[in-house]
């Protein structure tokens, strides 16, 4: 029964002195505010160079012209082939006369382009293929498969080689971004800790008075610690909700800004943000009051053997 | 009831806080420990309530022998001393029923005997009316009536005043000595450690005065013989 009481005695305990201590609490909560914020913001960036170099790989694509007159079940059947591979995402074939088509409206200006065009007579072009992979890896063996006898005999050109630099820049920025934002994450989250500790143990140093006072009237060590212990959990979780509510409207506020830079498309924040959220606050919630708790054992502990 | 036996205190690398003391408080005295700046007063209230450890010798306390006893000990020790200090030593952010209770608290006491307790002992200290002020908001003679209420509640058999009217004026210092008389005379020990003239000869009990560690003397109505 006892125990009982001291549990609820200490959780009454470290509520009031987080009350009637709100500055230095207040303080306290905002360095840990800017440290959980920093350590967002960084998976934030992290986030949007992803949603970036995502957003380039999708641009690349490998366009395979066909010879004119190319017999249709040849087309389909290429059209077939190529879809039936796993590394495929979309392999989407152009008729040569929407080809011509697409060819007039660009040319649309140019009368002397047209006017060639109708000294010809006939539809000069043979069908396009667009075939997207599911990762920039598989472009090299997409482009063996093409060499497939059943219709690489009506294959004119494709266009890879134009494309073959950039793959390979997207690639690596997609994996430089991978490496040192988790780099840089780690950074941030290591002096995080160094502040948060140093600021609980700030914090505490202010009321190193309190504690050898509760020494004297007789409290145990256990006593005097775990409030200021809770105290910091309180601290933490206040820290977290604040940081999670500036994320939040943050990213929704900055979202459309964003888009911008990536040609109108999803920056992916908000979407990120809210199918991870749980996981995120899980684990900043865990970390934060666990490295709190852990500063105010150690710093309380710091004057108790006094 | 309280025994010292060939007490010394020395301090790195070889000040010498307390040599080679030997008392015996018997239950119910009230007896004060005078003697100068540095003369080992303050070293002798820290050994008492085992704040510090004597390089040698023994304490026996109502058949506790405090200089073995282990750390873990040490709080219900000082539930069993009240202890009054001159700089009050009260926790600010908490009120002065919180103060109070505080100490009955920290003993794991049921919230119906703090209820029952803390209001009867502010009354003796006649601080009933200001429960729920906070330290700041009291006197000097104020807060020392609730340090002595705090060092009240557990009812201890030892009260120790260390000083507790060297913050206080000549008024505020005769109550608190009058304070400690009426604790004195429902049977609670009282060990007065001071270096006030008029307090230690207007009580005229037993006074024990220490000059370089060392008590010089021992006397049973006795007064404050060394020089101002």
């Amino acid at each position: 029964m006892s125990f009982f009481i001291n549990i609820w005695r200490i959780i009454v305990s470290a509520w009031k002195h987080f009350v009637r201590n709100l500055w230095l609490a207040l303080s306290t909560v905002f360095v840990l505010v800017l440290a959980m914020l920093s350590v967002n913001v960084l998976l934030g960036v992290n986030v949007l160079l992803n949603r970036a170099a995502q957003e380039l790989e999708s641009k690349i694509d490998v366009s395979v012209y066909f010879l004119a007159n190319t017999p249709p079940a040849v087309l389909e059947q290429a059209k077939f082939l190529m879809t039936s591979l796993s590394q495929v995402q979309s392999a989407e074939l152009i008729m040569p006369d929407t080809v011509l088509e697409n060819f007039k409206k660009q040319h649309a200006a140019e009368p002397e382009v047209l006017g060639s065009l109708a000294e010809l007579g006939e539809n000069p072009f043979g069908a396009t293929m667009i075939l997207k992979a599911k990762n920039t890896a598989d472009y090299p063996f997409l482009l063996q498969a093409l060499d497939n006898p059943q219709f690489n005999f009506a294959i004119e050109s494709k266009n890879y080689d134009d494309h073959a630099e950039t793959i390979k820049r997207v690639r690596e920025i997609s994996n430089s971004v991978q490496v040192f934002g988790l780099i840089l994450i780690s950074i941030f989250a290591l002096f995080s800790i160094l502040i948060v500790y140093n600021t609980v143990r700030v914090a505490i140093y202010t009321q190193r008075e309190e504690i050898g006072i509760m020494r004297l009237v007789g409290a145990s060590n256990s006593f005097v610690r775990m409030p200021f212990v809770l105290e910091g959990i309180f601290l933490a979780l206040f820290a977290i909700v604040i940081a999670g509510g500036i994320v939040y409207s943050a990213t929704v506020y900055l979202e459309p800004y964003l888009s911008t830079f990536l040609d109108g498309a999803d920056p992916g924040l908000l979407t990120y943000f809210s199918a991870n959220w749980p996981q995120l606050v899980g684990a900043e919630c865990g970390v934060l009051a666990g490295l709190v708790a852990l500063s105010s054992w150690a710093a309380v502990g710091k004057y108790l053997k006094k | 009831m309280i025994t010292l036996e060939k007490i010394s205190k020395i301090y790195p690398p070889n000040v010498q806080g307390l040599r080679d003391i030997n008392l015996k408080i018997d239950h119910g005295e009230f007896v004060s420990i005078v003697g100068q700046s540095g003369a080992g007063k303050t070293t002798l209230a820290k050994l008492l309530i085992a704040e510090e450890r004597p390089t040698r010798g023994r304490i026996d306390i109502g058949g506790w022998d405090i200089t073995r006893i282990p750390g873990r000990d040490v709080p219900f020790l000082r539930r069993q001393i009240g202890v009054v200090f001159q700089d009050f030593k009260l926790l600010p952010k908490k009120t002065v029923y919180e103060n109070v209770a505080f100490a009955l608290e920290v003993a794991s006491m049921s919230g119906r005997r703090i209820r029952d307790i803390v209001p009867q002992v502010l009354k003796i200290v006649g601080l009933e009316e200001k429960a729920r002020r906070f330290p700041h908001q009291l006197s000097g003679g104020e807060q020392q009536r609730v340090v002595i209420a705090r060092a009240l509640v557990h009812r201890p058999k030892v009260l120790l005043a260390d000083e507790p009217t060297g913050n206080l004026d000549t008024l505020n210092a005769r109550e608190i000595i009058d304070l400690l008389l009426k604790i004195n005379s429902f049977g609670t020990t009282i060990v007065l450690v001071t270096h006030n003239r008029e307090v230690v000869n207007a009580l005229r009990r037993r006074v024990i005065t220490l000059d370089g560690g060392m008590v010089v003397s021992d006397q049973a109505e006795g007064k404050y013989l060394l020089p101002v």
